[in-house]
């Protein structure tokens, strides 16, 4: 055994630049993994998170009709006593605010914004005392004020604004049906612009007082949906489970739902996009594969008279197929070492500095809800899975050729030319 | 001894078929210098391919000892080989990336034989050869004479019952050739191994104790002699 390790790590320096070629290869795959992964990894923390913060809170309680028909925004299917709902989940602990949210046409008149017109906007109506405590828009607000509770006020995101040309102090009109079926206009005005990163929020966001939609919408203290908060490490589905028994003695036929259910999109997302890297991955072990078996099927025919040699002094098939085996996981885990060591120290800068997508971001919707900078992250399995792979491939790419080689007859390896 | 009884064996390659040997039959006793000679393609390899046990005969039988070696398997005929056989070829085929020593060791290494004892018998048959002090050279770094001592120390350090020569002196300079041949003449003669080397060239067959030779596949002489 130790002639055949020492055999096979003689046999790297034989040919030493096919040697670097080939591990160079295998470096440059799994480094070009270990940062696309890192970065989809970092994209998809980042998404989860601002999902969290600035989308779907961690849990959300609904009336299981209005969960069923959520696509039409039903009013009338409200929570009936999201104050007392509320109260209970404060005294366990858990932060909550309830929210409405409706379809509205947006009218804009072109005394602001030059020219008069409407379009459709997605309205969610706030508590301004306890929303922050769920949400995180008060830290993103880059111009004016928040909502006044008080007061016929907007808070709209800076994309959104961006698109339609709004600035502070404009006003619009929300031409809305009320529980009921009523349609009611509401004047207000935009006071404040958030700079969301969340891309998704930010693009379509107009936030106004709950007390004002109470009012005009004729709510009667009912809402649509009351959001909670929760650590990043907590287990949802146990929470919603406390939740559920916080919530039943109060209302009946809620629903309670964690906010992977609200992202699904996301997550089917996420998944494709984690099938890429494995794309990726696999792309890279074919480049590998392909290098690896080339190089020993050259490297077993330029020693095909040795190989019937060693054949003939009566070593044993075993014995030749495990020298190049190890010869080719030699290659291979010089190739891992190098390439993790590149992606690794490629991936720091990508970590701590990220990469600014603002350019692609702005205009498009890539499924992520990050909108500016890709932060990388470290994931040490998908690096040891990497590292594992290159070296445990290169030695399975070794055993085609090497049985090759030694199906042929030892005169014939003998006299080979 | 060596019994070769009855022996063909034919090659086919493409639509061809070349009958190299037919119907040899021939005894060998322990510890003879012995010359297969021929021209070109009249069998010597062949018949040494057989009795090293690397080729299969279509007929007849190789007895050596009282083991019928043609009839073993692929694994039987792989360990009769590690055990009992040592082998030199014409053109060395020595392991470039190895030293010398590392080069006669490894012989040694894959029958599992004690480090210590691996080296103790290494040393001393590189010395015997007369390649001591050149030890960890690599064989780029000697001539051909030297490789082929080298050859001659790998074939014999397991002291094998039996050593095959294809054409051993083929690529070296007469000079060279007859200090080769007097080295395994000189090893024939103080370990008693059989020497059974193939060869078309004069000198090597006037150095064997007993020549034979080959036409077409078969033995077309069989002549015992007093070496040189």
């Amino acid at each position: 055994m130790k002639f055949i390790i020492s055999l096979a790590f003689k046999n790297l320096t034989r040919y030493k630049r096919r040697t670097i070629i080939t591990a160079i290869a295998i470096a440059i795959g799994l480094m070009m993994y270990i940062i696309v992964d890192s970065m989809l990894m970092g994209a998809e923390a980042e998404s989860m998170r601002n999902l969290r913060w600035y989308e779907t809170a961690s849990i959300r309680i609904m009336n299981t009709d209005y969960w069923n028909d959520r696509l039409s925004f039903p009013l009338d299917e409200g929570i009936q006593h999201p104050d007392k709902i509320i109260e209970v989940l404060q005294k366990n602990g858990y932060a909550a605010t309830s929210r409405i949210q409706f379809f509205a046409d947006m009218i804009l008149y072109g005394e602001d914004f030059g020219e008069d017109g409407n379009i459709p906007a997605l309205v969610t109506a706030i508590d301004t005392e306890s929303d922050n405590d769920v949400f995180r828009f008060e830290h993103t607000l880059v111009k004016g004020t928040f909502l006044d509770p008080d007061r016929h006020e907007a808070v709209i995101g800076s994309w959104f604004a961006e698109d339609i040309g709004a600035e502070l102090g404009y006003h619009i009109t929300l031409l809305a049906r009320g529980k009921g079926g009523f349609f009611e206009a509401i004047d207000v005005k935009i006071v404040g612009i958030v700079n969301c990163p969340n891309p998704n929020v930010n693009r379509s966001l107009l936030m106004v007082p709950i007390q004002l939609i109470d009012d005009y919408l004729a709510m009667e203290k009912t809402v649509t949906e009351i959001n909670i908060a929760l650590s990043d490490r907590a287990d949802i589905n146990e929470e919603i489970e406390k939740v559920k028994q916080l919530v039943d003695p109060i209302e009946k036929n809620m629903t309670i739902v964690g906010w992977e259910e609200l992202a699904q999109d996301f997550l089917a997302i996420a998944e494709a996009k984690r099938g890429g890297t494995s794309i990726i991955l696999l792309l890279v072990f074919i480049i590998a594969a392909v290098g690896i078996s080339n190089t020993m099927l050259m490297a077993i025919y330029e020693r095909i008279r040795e190989l019937g040699m060693m054949r003939a002094l009566g070593m044993s098939d075993s014995q030749i197929r495990l020298t190049f085996i190890l010869e080719a996981g030699g290659i291979g885990l010089i190739g891992s070492i190098i390439g993790v060591l590149l992606g690794v120290l490629a991936n720091i800068p990508m970590v701590v500095y990220g990469f600014n997508f603002s350019f692609m971001l702005r205009d498009m919707d890539i499924g992520y809800r990050i909108q500016s900078i890709m932060h990388g992250s470290w994931n040490p399995i998908s690096i040891l899975v990497a590292f594992l792979s290159g070296f445990i491939l290169s030695m399975v790419s070794a055993w085609i050729p090497t049985r090759r080689a030694l199906k042929m007859d030892i005169p014939k390896c003998l006299q080979y030319r | 001894m060596i019994r070769v009884e009855q022996v063909d064996k034919t090659y086919h390659t493409g639509d061809s078929v070349v009958r190299a040997l037919r119907n040899v039959s021939m005894h060998i006793p322990d510890g003879q210098f012995i010359s297969i000679a021929g021209p070109s393609g009249s069998g010597k390899t062949t018949l040494l391919n057989l009795i090293g046990c690397i080729d299969s005969v279509d007929k007849g039988e190789i007895w050596i000892d009282d083991k019928a070696v043609s009839t073993l398997g692929k694994h039987g005929k792989t360990e009769f080989r590690r055990s009992h056989l040592g082998f030199i070829f014409q053109t060395y085929n020595l392991i470039p990336v190895l030293t010398a020593y590392e080069n006669v060791a490894f012989v040694l290494s894959i029958l599992s034989v004690p480090e210590e004892e691996i080296k103790e018998r290494t040393l001393r048959i590189l010395e015997e050869v007369g390649l001591k002090g050149m030890e960890q050279r690599r064989p780029d770094k000697l001539s051909g004479g030297q490789q082929q001592r080298i050859a001659i120390a790998r074939a014999l350090i397991k002291h094998p019952k039996i050593v095959l020569a294809d054409e051993p002196t083929a690529n070296l300079d007469s000079k060279t050739g007859k200090e080769i041949l007097a080295l395994m003449k000189q090893m024939n003669q103080r370990y008693g191994t059989t020497f059974v080397f193939s060869t078309h060239d004069q000198m090597v067959m006037d150095y064997a104790g007993r020549l034979v030779q080959l036409h077409d596949g078969q033995i077309v002489s069989d002549d015992s002699r007093s070496t040189q």
